[in-house]
């Protein structure tokens, strides 16, 4: 069964839509990957979906209701977000940015609850953040920084994940351990996560189907094997690159000729 | 220090220090007044006592308290607002544009009450209220909230509601001293029926803050991911700025422009017990409402005649804004 279901969306600011016309549909437990250069729609489409955006049209469906009808509470309960990397204001402590995960399901003038622990438990323990419960944002590195926030979406316990560009500024190293997180997210605990991401190799890794985003329309949708070719990376990215199976999974990648030595 | 090592201290420190102040307002004064004084009249209470006491004394802690609780809120609820802990109400402009609210409704003779606020009270509530509207949209103009923007904006509108304040005041010529209080503050003119006016305001902006505690602290994480966690985000800024604007309106309505206290008091309390916003607003209307009474303690006990109390709070709090902006570089 679908967990959403896009059709017809367009979406975007004051200024105009940015997406136009998109249809999508993920399955429950599928990890998939919206891909597109800057400014292709990656970013609003993600946020429109959750309904955070004004300016819609078309329908969302999420587990069959309609999430334009649904207040921020109720969307919650079904979407976790994990935004694009920013700054942290103010020092809260790793476990209360956690905690802010659960705010959906509380009471407003409730105390959190033993729920609420346990939930804030099982997020730390699966993004390994529970050593550094105590210590403030801005003592930690952007991977850390970013597996927190990771950690704030899985205690909103939903069935979907979506994540803007989720290792955008970290090294490789890190963007290693953080997609393995999600892998294992999906693998294990059945979670649907769909990432916006502009790296095409790192998409091509792990999600099981991609999606190609140009001038905020589905250029191209498939699996890494039907869609990262040569032709579509020069249609959607502009730029002209040879593409290779990977020596270890198979799995197409990008590769690079760069200057030539004999030129 | 641990944050709960810290949080513990700070209640301990501040229930003494607010009940050390009470006591002290009770006893300090121009009339000559110990302990046994006191401790004579609440036995056996008389007249003479009580005038000096309870209507003199008591009603001028009770307002010095309350109007230190309520700015002390007020900047906890924009410095939170703003995602800034260099916001507070006499910065941004809305003690000011309060200030010549009031005036403007005197000099008009438009005294009526509605719903228990004066004529000086409603028109300080409004233009209080657009002041900070009209920081806020400009800010969010500007592409997220910019601290130049905020702090410019706020000191030209200061600035410029200030001087029309002091134009209006010299316009009716009576009154140096009216200028004096309502741009330094004084609680010389305290008496209960101000307490009672602005007490029910201030408990019911401090329990609807507490409701919607959880949702100033979404908002640290900015608008997008507030919602995303499920705060109806517009209407929760729309409730933080008509309170944070009321408070400050109250206390310029009965005091005159007090400045600095509400930059202040939040930042040493988040410092101490964290920045979860449940507990910060509590204990910064506490730490707040002390502060003030040890200031108008000072005020009215340091020189023969009595100093306008802004002058204490600007002597504590400017160094310390100047301290914020050195360290933010």
């Amino acid at each position: 069964m679908s967990i959403l279901e896009v059709s017809g969306l367009s979406a975007g600011y004051d200024g105009g839509f940015v997406v136009h016309d998109v249809s999508l549909a993920v399955e429950a437990g599928e990890f998939v990957a919206i891909l597109g250069r800057n400014g292709s729609g990656k970013s609003t489409l993600i946020k429109a979906v959750q309904n955070l955006l004004g300016n819609v049209h078309g329908q969302v469906l999420c587990g069959g209701e309609d999430v334009f009808r649904m207040g921020p509470r109720r969307v919650a309960a079904k979407i976790a977000y994990v935004p694009q990397m920013a700054e942290p204001v103010f020092e809260y402590a790793v476990e209360e940015i956690v905690l802010m995960g659960r705010f959906a399901r509380q009471g407003r003038f409730e105390k959190s609850s033993a729920g609420d622990a346990a939930a804030v438990a099982e997020a730390m323990r699966l993004t390994d953040v529970a050593g550094m419960r105590e210590k403030r944002l801005s003592q930690l590195s952007g991977g850390e920084r970013q597996r927190v926030f990771i950690a704030r979406a899985l205690a909103q316990d939903t069935p979907l994940l979506l994540l803007d560009e989720p290792s955008s500024h970290l090294d490789i190293s890190y963007q290693v351990e953080i997609y393995g997180i999600l892998k294992g997210l999906q693998k294990d605990k059945g979670k649907a996560v769909v990432v916006a991401e502009h790296n095409v190799n790192l998409a091509a890794a792990y999600a099981r189907r991609l999606v190609f985003l140009k001038d905020g329309g589905i250029a191209a949708e498939g699996t890494p094997a039907e869609t990262v070719t040569a032709a579509n990376v020069l249609a959607i990215f502009g730029a002209d690159v040879d593409i290779r199976p990977n020596t270890r999974s198979g799995l197409p990648e990008i590769s690079l000729a760069g200057g030539r030595v004999d030129e | 220090m641990s944050r709960k090592t810290g949080r513990r201290l700070f209640w301990a420190v501040s229930m003494f220090l607010c009940l050390a102040g009470f006591l002290l307002s009770l006893l300090l004064g121009p009339v000559r007044t110990t302990p046994g004084d006191l401790a004579r009249f609440i036995q056996n209470p008389d007249r003479v006592r009580a005038a000096i006491f309870i209507d003199l004394r008591l009603s001028r802690a009770v307002l010095a308290f309350l109007v230190g609780a309520a700015l002390a809120l007020s900047g906890a609820i924009l410095q939170g607002y703003f995602r800034n802990p260099m916001a507070d109400p006499f910065v941004v402009g809305v003690s000011s544009g309060a200030s010549l609210g009031a005036v403007l409704a005197t000099a008009l003779g438009f005294e009526a009450a509605v719903f228990g606020f004066s004529g000086p009270g409603l028109l300080a509530f409004l233009f209080g209220l657009g002041i900070v509207s009209i920081v806020y949209a400009l800010s969010l103009r500007r592409g997220g909230f910019k601290i130049e923007t905020i702090l410019l904006t706020g000191i030209a509108a200061g600035a410029l509601a200030s001087a029309l304040t002091t134009f209006f005041l010299f316009m009716r010529s009576d009154s140096y001293d009216q200028a004096v209080f309502w741009l330094l503050g004084s609680f010389q003119l305290a008496e209960w029926g101000q307490a009672a006016t602005i007490a029910p305001w201030v408990v019911l902006c401090l329990l609807a803050s507490v409701w919607l505690a959880r949702d100033m602290d979404l908002l640290a994480l900015g608008d997008e991911t507030a919602q995303a966690l499920g705060s109806p985000v517009r209407r929760v800024r729309k409730a933080f700025l008509v309170m944070s604007a009321l408070l400050a309106a109250l206390s310029v309505a009965v005091s005159g422009i007090i400045g600095f206290v509400g930059l202040v008091v939040p930042h040493w309390v988040r410092l101490l017990i964290g920045p979860g916003h449940r507990t910060l607003f509590v204990a910064s209307a506490l730490a707040g409402g002390t502060f003030l009474l040890y200031c108008d303690l000072l005020a009215r006990n340091l020189l023969p005649a009595e100093l306008p109390i802004g002058v204490i709070t600007a002597a504590v709090g400017a160094p310390f804004f100047i301290y914020l902006l050195h360290k933010k570089r």
